[in-house]
């Protein structure tokens, strides 16, 4: 008796689990773009999820964008126009923008978003302070600022999407305001749900788009806890492409990924770069000859090619790449143990125990306080065994993010490992001034240069928008990096997206890859 | 049959045998790492290399050779598995007994603090410690050998109290010998079966979550362990790459010793029957 | 009458025992998110945005953490009473609600496996502990041993790897694609086994051992020299003896619940309250952290109680010789 109802049992959850496969095995769908990811979504908030925000670039879109060659151009905005004295900025909308409810985007929602930012936003709040005045003349929105700004243009093409006034005004603390969705948008597609438990963000075609009609009626943005399941998902063709804010698609993956056949690679420099940062106020790093040793001692071919694995190329002396605007030409930097040798043994440095490291002023052998984020403990591993064969030791504290920041803050090492994005890079004076500058404490910049001549040319660039000075002031700023050595880049870098061989018409920019509307207005199948 | 009689059974049987040969292999790795193979764990050679004769397990994604990653591994895997696990069973006998022997205050407020040990969800503060603070292998031992002793102490608890009452123990007491000695002398020589057991258990657990923690970036990068191998197959590239040679060998080896010790402290099992008479 | 009044003392005196070390729980975990190094207001955004020091100072005071530890401690009891966890200014919303919504998608994946983990495991090892020396029993106790020495993670990526990358039958993530009760099937049928294997296999090894050594007490000899077929001896008395420490660990077990198999969500990226609290350390989210410690503290001495009546009520051996 108890054997039939256990073997019963046990053939009917066997027969669920068959309906289940199968049922789920035969899907349709009508045109769907699939695209998978890590930056997974935590909570679901437009306004207050880092992620959410990013994807948002589809449905809410800036002000502004960046064209595929790092130039700023108008989005929302058709053009602008700026005082002389860049105290008042004067927007002109984009005409036949409309929301996916039907009503079209006026300057009013320009002006509501920016000030709403303003007033509740965590990044936006210099907004509130900076704007004195906010106008709006028909498809014309005039702010008036307490101080002169140059970049508020490159300060618009990320982060700030714009919100439907007659939606959220109602809504108190936009900011933290969560719903699974739909919410109301201009671009050609708009946020309809945000499934946490499923793990993906459904986007919808808006019916009122008035630009390029979209070939998709949907696209799904599915993210995945591990990278492997993501590269799997892909291969597998559950997905059609992959994208990861500010990073390539896994270096190592890409092989595997080709072997199949199915898949392209678009691949474009970024100036997302990893790079050795200095204690500039330490000893013994604050001698230029250590800094100049470190430079020559670093195997940068050998970085490239296990780093990854090959896409990109050695980087220049200076800190800029030459993706970005404003990239100058300066020579490549060099790898040479001997050079390195030569620099530290003219520098005065000397090994007189001859244990192969060199000793520093106190008498005693030069470790460095080599302090990692742990993503970049291969790097660590891999410059630690470069410095100690030029003659420099270091010992290695790899620590996760947040411990990072307060240690960093502190000036708690010797030399660190960080990375930029290519938003980072934009931001401040641009040029990747924002991330030495130390007047600019918190988040992933070092803060490590006060020097007055450096803090001086970026409050020079901050404060004009004239060409012709700016391009002068990017010289002078690439030839203070070459010189100084605040930070050293390890290579520049290509992110790679893979996209499915059957679909064409991608479109990526350096801040937001493929996330932008060339893209999504213009992808469709091969025929 | 007796309990020695019992365990000298035990130890001839052939599956024990192969536990503890494995056991001796791993501890040969840690201590002469350089007689099982030629190149070292810190040279580089090319990477993603398939196997060959050169390099029998291939090589990971900067160039090290996966063999003698293996086996230098085994040295760190082993100290952490069990110096966490001594600890926690040091901690855990020690309040066992004195909790069992004293019973009163001194036993509530031990117990309590057993209570609180037990109800802190541990993976989460393990974790979080772990992430707060600089990966270090001395840190790593304590807090897994902090959080592991509490069944120790509550099966060595009861058994000393079930031997408190007998006997020779009250007359050692009559005789006058302190509590110290009679603890020493009488009570842990009982207490044995009971706790070696725990022992191997606990040094599998330690030895579960210091790989659960290597898979999560937050042991110490710069010491190999076989459970950071596993890791670092997953977070470059082996497992999309079908690089089975890469991750296999350290989930092997962290198998084997799991059950190694498991089987070991098998020999302690009480099988005998009881009889009505002695 | 004695007896009754004794096990009532004996009821009380664990509840006081539980509500104090409760209460100290309480105190810890609200030390220790806040003793975090780390800045929570730093990850409320991306990394490369920058905050000024004006906005960083009101972003701390809206989130009330300028305030000195004693005073956000009265806040935190306070807000206990009535139900309130806090709020999470990373999740954006109230931290019950948060709880909320990931802990059913927690109970069905580990409740569901915890459950099939004790009925296999416990009729299993009785059986296997009952004729220890045939074939099909050294075969079970062999896989159990094996299975419950491999690390979780290691035997849920190894099933991923197998089931998912290279037989394509299980998906890849996610506990379902569309919210229908099909979809969700297939997609926890994989982490579902793998920890129903887990959790079965750690049963059976205990069952069996408890088993073995009742079998060998007097009393199971006397009711076989009485003429007691076999299978009544096991299943009328031996089984229920040695149940208890099964019972104690699955008891404890349905305690560490919303720990959660942080691991297996990991492998197969699923939402549940294991990677909430991952997420929380690594962002340094203290309502959402002290929330759900708090949560978890209360179902493990909850369980923990639970055991200690259940072995008092079961075995009445316990119940004789308890201090």
């Amino acid at each position: 008796m108890v054997k039939l109802s256990r073997l019963s049992m046990v053939v009917f959850t066997l027969l669920f689990l068959f309906i289940a496969v199968t049922v789920n095995c035969s899907a349709a769908e009508d045109k769907v773009l699939k695209i998978a990811t890590v930056n997974d979504i935590k909570s679901p908030s437009l306004l207050g999820d880092y992620n959410t925000i990013i994807f948002s670039q589809i449905s809410n879109p800036t002000l502004f964008q960046m064209n595929s060659n790092g130039k700023i151009i108008g989005q929302v905005v058709d053009s602008f126009e700026v005082s002389p004295d860049n105290t008042v900025w004067t927007f002109n909308i984009r005409p036949e923008l409309y929301w996916s409810d039907r009503k079209p985007v006026t300057g009013e929602d320009i002006a509501y978003s920016i000030n709403m930012y303003g007033k509740y936003g965590k990044s936006g709040r210099w907004l509130g302070e900076a704007i004195t005045d906010t106008k709006v003349d028909g498809n014309k929105v005039i702010l008036t600022l307490n101080k002169p700004y140059t970049n508020l243009d490159r300060e618009f093409a990320t982060m700030y999407g714009i919100v439907p006034k007659h939606v959220w005004e109602k809504i108190d603390n936009p900011v933290n305001f969560t719903s699974e969705g739909p919410y109301v948008g201009c671009g050609p597609f708009y946020m309809d749900k945000i499934d946490l438990t499923a793990g993906k963000i459904i986007f919808k075609k808006n019916p009122y788009w008035k630009g390029d009609a979209p070939y998709y009626d949907q696209v799904d943005i599915s993210w995945f806890k591990n990278k492997d399941a993501a590269s799997e998902a892909l291969e597998s063709g559950a997905m059609d492409t992959y994208y990861e804010y500010s990073s390539s698609y896994p270096y190592a993956a890409i092989d595997s990924l080709m072997s199949t056949g199915n898949f392209e690679l678009l691949e474009k420099p970024t100036s997302g770069m990893t790079f050795l940062g200095f204690n500039m106020n330490k000893t013994p790093v604050s001698d230029i000859n250590i800094r100049k040793a470190i430079a020559s001692a670093i195997n940068y071919p050998e970085l490239v090619d296990i780093s990854i694995l090959g896409h990109g190329s050695v980087p220049n002396e200076g800190f800029v790449p030459t993706i970005m605007d404003g990239y100058v030409k300066t020579p490549q930097l060099k790898y040479s143990v001997d050079d390195a040798k030569k620099i530290l043994a003219d520098a005065g440095y000397k090994d007189s125990d001859n244990n192969g490291i060199v000793e520093g002023d106190d008498g005693k052998d030069i470790v460095l306080n080599f302090l990692s984020r742990s993503s970049f403990s291969r790097e660590a591993e891999l410059i630690q065994e470069y410095l100690k064969a030029a003659g420099l030791g270091s010992e290695i504290r790899s620590v996760e993010d947040n411990t990072w920041y307060e240690l960093k803050d502190n000036y708690d090492y010797d030399i660190t490992l960080d990375r930029t994005t290519p938003a980072g890079m934009i931001m401040h004076a641009s040029l990747g001034t924002c991330y030495f500058d130390s007047r600019r404490t918190g988040g992933g910049v070092l803060h490590n240069v006060d020097d007055p001549v450096f803090l001086n040319l970026c409050d020079e660039i901050l404060a004009t928008r004239d060409q012709s000075k700016l391009t002068t002031y990017a010289q002078e700023l690439q030839n203070y990096y070459a010189e100084n050595l605040p930070g050293i880049a390890l290579y520049w870098k290509n992110d790679v997206t893979p996209y499915n061989k059957a679909i064409k018409g991608w479109y990526s920019n350096p801040i937001y890859g493929i996330l932008n509307q060339y893209t999504f207005t213009g992808v469709k199948p091969v025929v | 049959m007796n309990q020695r009689e019992n365990i000298t059974k035990k130890i001839k049987e052939p599956v024990l045998i192969i536990a503890i040969s494995i056991l001796l292999c791993f501890l040969l790795w840690s201590l002469v790492p350089q007689f099982f193979t030629s190149c070292d764990d810190h040279t580089r050679y090319k990477p993603y290399l398939y196997p060959s004769f050169l390099h029998p397990l291939g090589t990971d994604d900067i160039g090290h050779d996966i063999l003698s990653l293996v086996i230098y591994s085994a040295r760190i895997s082993l100290i952490i598995a069990f110096t966490a696990g001594g600890l926690s069973i040091i901690i855990g006998v020690s309040i066992g007994i004195i909790s069992g022997f004293f019973p009163g205050i001194i036993d509530d407020i031990l117990m309590g603090l057993t209570d609180i040990v037990l109800i802190i969800p541990k993976i989460p503060v393990i974790i979080l410690l772990a992430a707060i603070t600089r990966p270090d292998l001395m840190l790593l031992i304590l807090v897994l050998g902090l959080f592991y002793w509490e069944t120790t102490a509550r099966v060595v608890r009861s058994r000393v109290m079930q031997v408190s009452g007998a006997g020779y123990i009250q007359s050692a007491r009559c005789l006058g010998f302190s509590s110290g000695w009679i603890m020493i002398h009488e009570i842990l020589p009982v207490i044995y079966p009971v706790v070696l057991p725990k022992l191997m258990l606990v040094v599998a657990g330690a030895s579960i979550s210091e790989a659960s923690l290597s898979f999560l970036g937050l042991s110490d990068p710069t010491m190999n362990s076989w459970g950071k191998m596993i890791a670092d197959a997953f977070t470059h590239g082996g497992f999309i790459r079908g690089m089975w040679w890469w991750y296999t060998p350290p989930a092997l080896c962290i198998v084997l010793m799991i059950l190694s010790c498991v089987r070991i402290g098998m020999i302690w099992e009480q099988t005998g029957t009881e009889t009505a008479f002695e | 009458m004695p007896e009754q009044t004794a096990l009532l003392s004996w009821i009380i005196r664990k509840a006081i025992r539980y509500l104090i070390s409760g209460f100290i729980v309480l105190v810890i975990v609200f030390l220790v998110p806040r003793l975090m190094p780390g800045d929570p207001v730093r990850n409320l955004v991306g990394e490369d945005v920058w905050l000024s020091p004006a906005t960083l100072q009101a972003l701390r005071s809206e989130m009330g953490l300028d305030l000195p530890l004693n005073e956000q401690f009265i806040h935190y009891l306070l807000d206990l009473f009535s139900l309130n966890l806090g709020y999470s200014y990373h999740l954006n919303g109230p931290v019950l609600n948060i709880l909320l919504g990931r802990i059913p998608w927690t109970l069905l994946l580990i409740g569901t496996s915890i459950l099939a983990g004790a009925c296999f495991g416990v009729i299993a090892g009785a059986l296997t502990g009952w004729n220890p020396e045939r074939w099909w029993a050294r075969t079970l106790t062999g896989s159990s041993l094996l299975i419950s020495s491999i690390p979780p993670y290691i035997l849920g990526l190894a099933f991923l790897a197998c089931f998912s990358f290279y037989l394509h039958l299980f998906p890849i993530k996610g506990l379902y694609d569309t919210p229908d009760i099909f979809s969700i099937i297939y997609h926890l049928t994989l982490p579902v086994l793998v920890l129903t294997l887990f959790y079965a296999s750690r049963n059976l090894l205990i069952m069996r051992g408890s088993v073995i050594s009742e079998r060998g007490l007097l009393y199971p000899q006397c009711a076989r020299a009485l003429g007691i077929p076999r299978q009544i001896i096991l299943k009328r008395h031996v089984a229920k003896n040695a149940l208890l420490p099964v019972l104690t660990l699955i008891a404890l077990d349905f305690g560490f619940l919303f720990s959660g198999a942080l691991f297996i969500e990991i492998v197969f990226s699923l939402q549940g309250m294991g990677s909430l609290i991952y997420d929380a350390i690594l962002l340094r989210d203290i309502p959402v952290l002290t929330g759900s410690f708090l949560v978890i503290s209360v179902f493990v001495i909850l369980a923990n109680l639970s055991v200690d009546l259940i072995s008092v009520l079961i075995d009445p051996r316990v119940r004789m010789g308890r201090e």
